[in-house]
Order: C-alpha cells, then sequence, then structure tokens
C-alpha cells in the first residue's frame, strides 16, 4: 500500500468505461469489454469469472437487488468511514493477469488498495468514479487484433438466445 | 437475546442447486442453516480452509479496505428472517466510534472469517428455523451430499 501518485509519463492514465459484458459460450467466464472514454477507438477485454462479470453486470444495468451485494457492501462502508472512493487504475499486467488498485481519499491522505480489476471496476461502477488504463498497461497488452477478435465474437451474437437452424 | 455460532460446515443443496452454510452454537443444541449462491459459498469455503489466493478476493479486498482505515470488524450478527432472506449486521469499530452496517449474512461471515470476528444470531431466527420442514430435509439428506468441510 503506498499514497504515490502517478505522475510521470510512463505511468500516465487514459480514461476508460466499461462498454458491455460479453458471455463466453461453453466456459465459466465473461469478458468485461472496456472503452475509451475520449473520442479513439480502443476497446480493451478482460477476462473474469461469471460471478464476478454478474456483479459488474448488476452494476452496468443498475440493477436493484433486494439485498446489498458484496460491491454495494464495500461501498456502504467507505460512506460509513466517509472514504471517498476516487478512481480506479489498471496498473499491471504479470503473466497475463491484470492488477488494478483502488484509489481512495480521507482527510487529505489517499491511498491505494490492490484488487483484482473485477472488484475494482465492480466498484468504480457503484461509486461512479472513473476507471483508468496506464499506457504501460495498453502497451504491453496482447498483441493478437482483439478488436478483430471481438468482432468475430460479436458476429455470433452472443447473449441471444440460440436459435436451431433449419 | 443473541447467540454466539459457529461455522461447522458447508454443503450443497441439491434440491435447489445452493449451498447451505450451516452455523451451531457452543453446546450444539441449536443449529441455524443459511442457503448461498455457489461464489458466496466459494468465498466461505475459502477463508474456512484458510486458502490464500494468489490475487486477493472481493472479501480479502473488503478486508483490505477496512484494514486501510484501522477498521476493525467487531462482530457480526445474523438478524432477520423474512421471505427466505437473511438479514445480518456488521459491526465495525473506526476511530473509537461504532458503526453498523447492513449485508448479507454470506458477506457478513465470508467477512467475519477474514477478520477472526465473532458470529451471532439473534435468537428469534434460530427458532424460526427450527421447523420440522427443515429437520426432515435435512435427514433425507444422502452422506454423498455432504462436501468434505462438513464437520
Amino acid at each position: 500500500m503506498s499514497t504515490a501518485n502517478p505522475s510521470n509519463a510512463h505511468d500516465s492514465l487514459i480514461e476508460y468505461r466499461v462498454d458491455r459484458i460479453l458471455e463466453e459460450a461453453n466456459t465459466d467466464t465473461r469478458i468485461v469489454v472496456l472503452a475509451r472514454q475520449d473520442s479513439a477507438i480502443d476497446t480493451f477485454p478482460i477476462w473474469v469469472g461469471a460471478a464476478e462479470g454478474n456483479a459488474i453486470k448488476l452494476a452496468l444495468d443498475a440493477t436493484l437487488t433486494p439485498r446489498p451485494m458484496s460491491h454495494d457492501l464495500i461501498r456502504s462502508f467507505a460512506e460509513h468511514l466517509n472514504v471517498i472512493i476516487q478512481r480506479i487504475v489498471i496498473a499491471d499486467v504479470k503473466s497475463s493477469t491484470y492488477y488494478a488498485t483502488v484509489h481512495v481519499y480521507n482527510k487529505g491522505v489517499e491511498r491505494t488498495i490492490d484488487a483484482r480489476p473485477s472488484d475494482a471496476i465492480s466498484l468504480a461502477l457503484r461509486a461512479h468514479c472513473p476507471i483508468y488504463i496506464t499506457q504501460d498497461v495498453l502497451a504491453r497488452r496482447s498483441s493478437t487484433n482483439l478488436d478483430a477478435w471481438l468482432a468475430k465474437i460479436d458476429s455470433k451474437d452472443i447473449g441471444a438466445p440460440e436459435v436451431q437452424e433449419t | 437475546m443473541i447467540t454466539q455460532m459457529h461455522i461447522k460446515g458447508l454443503m450443497f443443496d441439491p434440491y435447489n442447486n445452493a449451498y447451505i452454510v450451516v452455523l451451531r452454537d457452543e453446546e450444539e443444541s441449536e443449529m441455524l442453516p443459511i442457503w448461498v449462491g455457489k461464489s458466496e459459498a466459494g468465498a466461505i469455503s475459502m477463508a474456512m480452509e484458510n486458502v490464500t489466493p494468489p490475487r486477493p478476493m472481493t472479501h480479502d479486498f473488503m478486508k483490505s479496505f477496512l484494514d486501510a482505515y484501522n477498521a476493525k470488524v467487531i462482530s457480526v450478527v445474523i438478524t432477520d428472517l423474512s421471505e427466505h432472506t437473511y438479514f445480518a449486521k456488521i459491526h465495525l469499530m473506526y476511530e473509537d466510534s461504532e458503526y453498523t452496517v447492513d449485508a448479507r449474512p454470506s458477506d457478513a461471515i465470508a467477512l467475519a472469517l477474514r477478520c477472526n470476528a465473532p458470529v451471532f444470531a439473534n435468537d428469534t431466527v434460530i427458532t424460526k428455523q427450527s421447523s420440522e420442514e427443515l429437520e426432515q430435509w435435512l435427514e433425507n439428506l444422502k452422506p454423498e451430499d455432504f462436501g468434505k468441510l462438513d464437520s
């Protein structure tokens, strides 16, 4: 845990938003597709577990649940402690695993808490705080053509009921 | 009145495709089963088995958040049961003040296990659960329905 504020150019931040959640057919995973917030066109997919994907989807759709879900509880803790969730940053990638930090602020002090991107994003949507990816992570992501891959996924019309072709 | 409960185990409920967290009191005279979802059961089971995942799971992150502010989980209380949904309260100590936060029992238990905080249940909740229907249901459970965590 540190209170360092990313300042050098290498760590400069680009804002993204959650564009959509894709269900991967036949696996227990979801793909969280982040899209660049400014006019530049770029998508950034993150593979997460089904439960994590569902937690993000609930927040994305602003679904009201009868009882507070886990990330609603974290937000509730923040409110009770007068802690502001300022932003989340996808700050590192090691062995194809993304690492996120949640930046929290209280009484003039900013702290960062290590988190999985799924928890960080789930919380960001509930706390209405921005989602950033560092330039460094963007530069180091997989070199395969993700946009083409996503286009292919989209063409399969994921999420629609399966229809038997006759 | 509240009674301290111990988390005895987790078992799979094949009829409802859900998991049951089994709580018992000190004398093991009372039992409180709580139905939870698969991911919630996973969060509880990891804490019971003292598994340290490579990355912080949701409740590990929740604890990190509280630790960052030196907020302590004093206790959690399973407070109410209505329409088959349990309600819980998490009691926090932060800067000499106590805070009570509304939560689902699954989150409260998953957090309590990580913070070594005691779990209590309102006596009204325990009474409500000692129904014949439940006992019968438990009697009909086959040994293979019990997970390895059950003691």
